[in-house]
């Protein structure tokens, strides 16, 4: 009898522990795929730069992979217990005693943990040469990834599914001992205007500061470096909108809902009399769920922004140090070309642009302080004829500008605004220039700052030192040998500047050293020979793959995890609630009509928190876009997130709709 | 003639496990009727009313209503119908928790997106008419079980339906409630002509109405007509019953 209790139960709620053994099955593949990568030798052959950290960062991220599954499934596994409330209690004024009905919870949770388990090792193995593949593709590792699963990593599988096995059917039963010892329950949510309504305005004039607060980030934000406003500013958001977001679920939406039902009009005219206070009713009982998801999304959105600019960041300061595959200078350039004959490397293009070097002094308005300095000075023609690329990160000028290209303070936030007042050594002072960070023959070429200007400037003004830099494209790389790469290592700086500053610019000199000073002094620079991309690409390549690969799994999995949240909320209706839609059916309410009411909840129930997520996600968005705009690409990522989640939504409609037919079909 | 059943049945279950719980049964209702349908447990008493009511389809036969065959309508058209004009008594109350009892009852006629005058008067003519005024504020589960089936009654009769159907309304009622709720409906059959089919394996229930159809398994055993006076027909009715149980069917004893 008691076997065919527990089928009974399984098998009514069948929707709902499919799309909980689902998600629970891509945790536990996703969990296995990542524990097992740890150990798999064709992931350390292709990662030998990064083979120590592998094991260390697999194991971090299972870890905490595992942590989140455990805590979802402690969660989202209590409302199935909570739904056969009435069965419970009823088994028990049968007479069935106590303990048999908390071993038919235990028992019930270690099936359907231990389905779960199966579905999802058998998704691990099917998939894992899969993932492996999409993560040699993101890394642009062209090595065939072999399938593995150690000893080692099926012996912790084994105690990972007996141990979380255990725990959570010990957890289901402590529940359902729980339901049996509370008996009562309160149907009916006595609700407390006088604190719903003062607390939902507050929520709302905290949602609103808290977006005051992100425009002033969106403008504060360059000044993390020197200012302690930005933080208070992200700190302060970050409360309101965690807060403000409760206080609003808590009292602002219910008091919507009650004010419109006091409206006759509207709450008299058809479906309405029923569906707001039905509504208001899953939301009262859905408050937490709801801002739990909507905080969670709100993260997940977060992670993605930053995922995205950091990894923008990082790519552009890659791009910006290193703009040609090779780069030289006027002292390097014949080894150089040398060698590459030697190789037969095929040259897809080579630019070359004299340069000035001089001395300048101005204020710095990033760095707060006066700065004297070499300056190298291009002109405004030979700017234009390098790659566009080169120009990516500055800002436009014509050709009566200055453009003044400085190393970034921080990889993230550019400092976007015009520098004035810079004096050059017997030329004319630089009024204004406009900014940027892309530095055409890469960064490292130059040892300070450089400064484009009009041809006529770059004509008259006279130089300390005058330099020419060449760059070369290739087709399919320099192929400059390990033996080429290392007699090349002596260029690698070209010569060195002593800078000898006086109390006026005009009296101070440059000396330039073709030896490498014993001692180096604060006004000693040093001019690189030459610059390549060689193995740093590939390096920069694999470490970005594997970033993005982590940053989807995760994004998807929270996604999931978060939808099926949000569905099983909607499938688990109440018992009584389940039978008012079937009394609705009864009197003559048309289908269509109960359709919408489904729907109607359905939307609700996932269309707020991902509104108010994207709300909060804004202030990420100021926290981290250093461009100041809402690029196209993060509102791709966001859309992407949106749809997938919508998908949710959509599911989660059918599936609901099926159930309640099913109902009425009774 | 208001109602024409023609030949209606009805199976459940699958193959191997098929129950027949209406068979083949014709039956015709007059307009202003107030018929009662007996019959012990499972002998198909609410299928049959449900298939009358529009809420259940049968797997063959005809169900006329008004000269509409009323089988062939879509489920839109059938809700529409039962909607505009039926109204629905339940021993369950089928009332919705999560509305108070002014709501409950102006459910058809907001659900009809009527104005907000006419479900004003209506609610208050069906408050009097059923002496509940004091209760309109009042949440369900304040109420007393009598309490809950007058107020399912106010909601079956606020649009005026033609027809009133009632499936065990006594059912959950104490002898008091039952006789107040009845006295209720014989006078909305009288003052407001309703037509009203009653399911009911209560002989003193079934003694209010006008003719009672007695059905046992699944098919039309026998029917009789009150001869006007009520103890009387109580006492046919009861006969009846033996005849059909042997006696003890009904829990009535044959020395009664």
């Amino acid at each position: 009898m008691y076997q065919k209790i527990i089928k009974r139960s399984l098998s009514n709620m069948r929707d709902s522990y499919l799309i909980y053994i689902l998600a629970c099955s891509f945790a536990i593949g996703v969990f296995g795929i990542l524990l097992s990568m740890g150990d798999n030798p064709s992931l350390h052959y292709a990662l030998r730069w990064w083979d120590t950290l592998i094991d260390d960062i697999t194991a971090m991220m299972s870890g905490l992979f595992a942590l989140c599954a455990f805590v979802y499934m402690i969660y989202v596994g209590g409302f199935f217990i909570k739904q056969q409330r009435n069965e419970f209690l009823t088994f028990e004024k049968l007479g069935m005693q106590r303990w048999v009905i908390v071993a038919i919870g235990f028992i019930q949770t270690v099936i359907v943990q231990a389905i779960a388990w199966i579905i999802g090792l058998i998704f691990m193995f099917v998939f894992q040469k899969f993932m492996g593949m999409l993560l040699f593709y993101l890394m642009q590792v062209r090595l065939n990834f072999e399938m593995y699963i150690g000893l080692q990593n099926i012996g912790q599988l084994f105690t990972l599914f007996i141990g979380s096995t255990l725990i959570l059917s010990v957890i289901n039963a402590v529940k359902t001992m729980r339901i049996l010892q509370k008996k009562k329950r309160k149907n009916s949510v006595k609700t407390r205007w006088r604190l719903k309504i003062p607390a939902g305005v507050f929520g709302i004039v905290l949602l609103l500061t808290a977006q005051v607060c992100t425009l002033c980030l969106f403008k504060d934000m360059h000044t993390v470096s020197y200012s302690s406003r930005p933080m208070m500013e992200i700190g302060y958001i970050m409360g309101a909108d965690i807060l403000g977001t409760y206080l609003v679920y808590y009292g602002f939406l219910p008091s919507v809902l009650n004010i419109m039902e006091k409206i006759h009009s509207v709450a008299y005219s058809g479906i309405n009399i029923f569906s707001f206070k039905y509504m208001k009713e899953r939301l009262f009982q859905n408050i937490s769920i709801l801002w739990f998801v909507t905080e969670l999304s709100a993260l997940a959105l977060a992670l993605l922004t930053f995922c995205y600019f950091g990894y923008q960041a990082v790519h552009q300061n890659y791009n910006s140090a290193y703009p040609f595959e090779l780069a030289a200078n006027e002292d390097t350039v014949k080894v150089i070309r040398e060698e590459l004959k030697k190789n037969d490397a095929k040259v897809k293009g080579t630019y070359k642009t004299a340069v000035k070097i001089n001395l300048v002094s101005y204020y710095s308005k990033s760095s707060q302080s006066y700065i004297r300095q070499p300056m190298t000075f291009m002109s405004y023609s030979a700017y234009k004829s390098l790659p566009k690329r080169m120009r990516k990160g500055n800002s436009n000028i014509n050709s009566h500008q200055f453009l003044k290209i400085d190393y970034k303070s921080s990889v993230m936030y550019g400092n976007q605004e015009k520098e004035h007042d810079i004096e050059v050594k017997n030329a004319p002072m630089i009024q204004s220039a406009k900014v940027g960070y892309s530095f055409p023959y890469g960064s490292s070429m130059h040892f300070g700052p450089m400064m484009i200007v009009p041809n006529k400037y770059y004509q008259s003004m006279p130089a300390e030192v005058k330099d020419t830099f060449y760059g070369w494209d290739f087709k399919k790389g320099d192929r400059l040998s390990h033996s080429q790469l290392q007699k090349l290592n002596s260029y690698r700086d070209a010569y060195y500047m002593k800078v000898d500053f006086k109390s006026s610019l005009s009296r101070s000199s440059i000396k330039v050293m073709k030896k490498e000073p014993n001692k180096y002094a604060a006004s000693t620079y040093t001019q690189a020979g030459f610059l390549r991309q060689g193995s740093l690409k590939k390096h920069f390549k694999q470490g970005g793959g594997f970033y993005l690969f982590i940053v989807a799994l995760y994004s998807v999995a929270l996604l999931i995890a978060l939808g099926s949240v949000l569905t099983l909320r909607i499938l688990l209706r109440d018992d009584y609630q389940s039978n008012q839609l079937r009394t609705l059916q009864k009197i003559g309410v048309e289908e269509t009509e109960v359709k919408k009411i489904i729907i109607r909840e359905n939307t609700l129930t996932f269309l707020i928190p991902i509104v108010f997520a994207l709300i909060q996600s804004f202030a990420a968005i100021a926290m981290f876009d250093f461009g100041r705009h809402i690029s196209k690409n993060i509102i791709l990522i966001y859309g992407g997130y949106i749809v997938l989640y919508a998908l949710f939504g959509l599911i989660s409609y059918k599936v609901s709709w099926r159930g309640v037919k099913q109902k009425f079909n009774l | 003639m208001q109602i024409a059943v023609k030949n209606i049945s009805k199976d459940f279950g699958k193959k191997r496990s098929t129950v027949h719980a209406i068979k083949d049964i014709s039956l015709k209702v007059e307009h202003g009727e107030f018929m009662g349908i007996m019959g012990p447990s499972g002998a198909g008493k609410t299928t049959l009313l449900n298939m009358i009511s529009t809420n259940e389809r049968p797997d063959h036969g005809q169900v006329i209503i008004d000269g509409l065959d009323i089988t062939q309508m879509h489920d839109r058209e059938q809700a529409k119908y039962r909607r505009n004009k039926m109204g629905f008594i339940y021993q369950s109350f089928e009332l919705l928790d999560s509305l108070n009892v002014k709501e409950n009852v102006i459910l058809p006629l907001a659900l009809n997106r009527s104005n907000k005058k006419l479900i004003e008067e209506r609610f208050n003519y069906m408050m009097q008419l059923l002496n509940i005024e004091k209760l309109s504020k009042r949440a369900i589960d304040e109420l007393s079980l009598g309490q809950r089936q007058i107020v399912a009654a106010a909601r079956a009769l606020i649009n005026s339906p033609e027809i009133l159907f009632a499936d065990e309304p006594t059912g959950s009622l104490d002898s008091k409630s039952a006789t107040i709720l009845l006295n209720y409906m014989q006078m909305i059959n009288k003052k407001e002509k309703t037509t009203i089919l009653m399911a009911t394996h209560d002989a003193f229930t079934a003694s209010y109405c006008s003719r009672v159809v007695f059905i046992k398994d699944g098919v039309v055993f026998s029917e009789i007509v009150n001869p006007g006076n009520r103890d009387k027909f109580f006492e046919q009715i009861i006969n009846m019953q033996r005849t059909i149980g042997g006696g003890d069917y009904f829990n009535v004893s044959k020395n009664y």
